[in-house]
């Protein structure tokens, strides 16, 4: 459903991506794993519209989306989690929901109304802190409100940045059962990950990302049996 | 009622605009020293309107309100580009060359006898419309708490809708916005042209009621002041910078004792209050505790 073609993204003069080119397949959950500063975020902020692609193309259902401005890209089907969870901390959780939905212009008050009541029923700790001010939730609280306000814009495909990055295990196993019943419900997923033992558990496809290019495009059976993968992110064989 | 009570309260509501177009800006994250620029430009054009072209006094506030709006849009397209900072400086920029281009700007007309319009920086006198209407000050005070009242019903409707939401979704993250899928720059076009009505319908009233008005006036203190105000009150509600213009005209002006010492009373107390209440007393989270508190009450009395 996403294709992303040969993509060159740079800041200045130092190329960020340097032709990356793969692509997020209909009802599934892809995985991109990488190290730090490989790219990821940049990709992520390449296909949202925030950073326009130097050189390539990003498809969606088979329309270019290139360089459009991020609106034209949520009203198409594309949200996006950000990386650190980011939320609006001086604007309550219900405000934060709502921000979501401001993309969709031609839906009916009533109808943001009923998506919302959804998501504090999904996520019934939203519902408890509707009033109260985003910056005051716990990092997993925020994590979930940022999954939720994406969620709000009806996204066909979710990214989403490293969601498991700096919390609790515990939180992490709840973050990734919220990936499995988003998926479940339909939804399309392209997720950042550095947690390769979770993301294992879910993905159905795998790239990774290196210093701006793919060097590894496989399925989780391939990964697992990947030498260069399983000493850098699974730590499983021993150097001999 | 007291005229000199009558004055200072005329002084306050007119600052109050200027104030709130600071403000407005606020909330979307910028900090602008120049929005003297509009309050001067309205302040020429609607005395020109009605001093030299016989408009009558509304058309006349409308046209400065209007010509202030137009000329913040086109000094927002280039600089909200820029970021924190250089926004700020650019705005200065501007509303120097504004105050510099009104020291040099002469356009005069011969009526009854007597040449009448902008002086370069003699200023500008005879605007007297409101006086020549014979509206009393104390009428006029009501004229400005008028429209002061429809600007802050324009700010609680603001903050209530869709746009106002966004403008402090802006003011707290620009790029977590556009990531909502929404156009920030172009908002903050938006933003920056209702300041500079509202700083222009300041302009207008300011000129009719001193009846003259001259370029050093419109100097860079003002647009500190009106930049303060917001600090002090509070970037919570439309109220905090109303509270700001209170305290700093209303209470320091007022009392004699310190009158010599003013401005260093003001400039300590911004300071203080930068430190230990950042977003001035009527913060974002004072207002919604308030808010709540008051919904409390409201539920108790049913």
């Amino acid at each position: 459903m996403l294709e992303v073609q040969d993509v060159v993204t740079a800041y200045g003069k130092i190329e960020a991506l340097k032709g990356v080119t793969l692509r997020v397949g209909e009802g599934q959950i892809t995985c991109l794993l990488g190290p730090n500063g490989a790219g990821k975020t940049t990709l992520m902020l390449t296909i949202t519209g925030i950073l326009k692609p130097r050189r390539g193309s990003v498809r969606f259902h088979d329309k270019d989306i290139t360089g459009q401005a991020p609106g034209g890209i949520v009203r198409a089907g594309i949200a996006l989690v950000p990386e650190n969870r980011l939320v609006f901390p001086e604007m309550t959780v219900a405000e934060n929901l709502r921000a979501g939905a401001y993309s969709r212009t031609g839906s009916a008050a009533s109808e943001i109304a009923n998506d919302m009541e959804a998501m504090y029923n999904r996520f019934p700790r939203l519902r408890e802190r509707s009033t109260q001010m985003a910056g005051t939730l716990s990092g997993g609280e925020q994590q979930m409100l940022s999954v939720a306000r994406a969620l709000m814009a009806r996204p066909k495909l979710l990214l989403m940045d490293e969601p498991s990055l700096g919390l609790a295990p515990m939180i992490v196993e709840e973050i990734f059962q919220i990936v499995r019943d988003l998926h479940k419900d339909g939804t399309s997923i392209f997720l950042v990950e550095q947690n390769a033992h979770m993301a294992l558990q879910v993905a159905h496809h795998f790239y990774l990302l290196e210093q701006g290019r793919v060097t590894f495009d496989g399925t989780p059976g391939e990964m697992a049996e990947d030498e260069v993968i399983q000493r850098a992110y699974l730590g499983t064989r021993q150097t001999a | 009622m007291d005229p000199y009570l009558v004055s200072v309260l005329s002084n306050i509501g007119m600052i109050s605009f200027i104030a709130l177009s600071a403000y407005l800006l606020l909330l979307t994250g910028e900090i602008s020293f120049g929005q003297q620029a509009y309050f001067a430009i309205s302040a020429y054009g609607s005395g020109i309107a009605t001093a030299m072209w016989g408009w009558p006094f509304w058309a006349g506030l409308l046209w400065g309100a209007t010509l202030a709006g137009l000329a913040a849009t086109l000094v927002a397209i280039p600089t909200l580009r820029l970021r924190g900072l250089y926004f700020s400086i650019a705005t200065l920029a501007f509303a120097e060359m504004v105050r510099l281009v009104f020291e040099i700007f002469t356009y005069q007309v011969e009526i009854d006898g007597e040449l009448v319009g902008p002086d370069g920086s003699d200023g500008f006198r005879d605007i007297r419309y409101i006086y020549d209407s014979n509206v009393t000050a104390f009428e006029y005070m009501l004229v400005i708490y008028g429209l002061l009242a429809l600007v802050l019903i324009g700010f609680f409707v603001l903050e209530r809708a869709r746009l106002g939401s966004v403008f402090r979704m802006i003011g707290e993250d620009p790029m977590l916005t556009e990531m909502q899928g929404l156009n920030a720059t172009a908002y903050k076009v938006l933003a920056a042209a209702m300041a500079g009505v509202i700083a222009g319908i300041g302009g207008g009233l300011y000129a009719h009621l001193t009846t003259y008005v001259e370029p050093k006036i419109f100097n860079v203190m003002l647009g500190v002041h009106s930049l303060a105000y917001g600090l002090i009150g509070g970037l919570g509600t439309a109220l905090g910078p109303l509270l700001g213009v209170g305290i700093d005209i209303g209470f320091l002006e007022s009392i004699r004792a310190i009158s010599g010492y003013r401005m260093i009373v003001f400039g300590g107390l911004v300071a203080v209050l930068l430190i230990i209440r950042p977003r001035g007393i009527l913060d974002e989270a004072t207002v919604h505790w308030l808010r709540r508190r008051w919904r409390r009450w409201i539920h108790a009395q049913d």
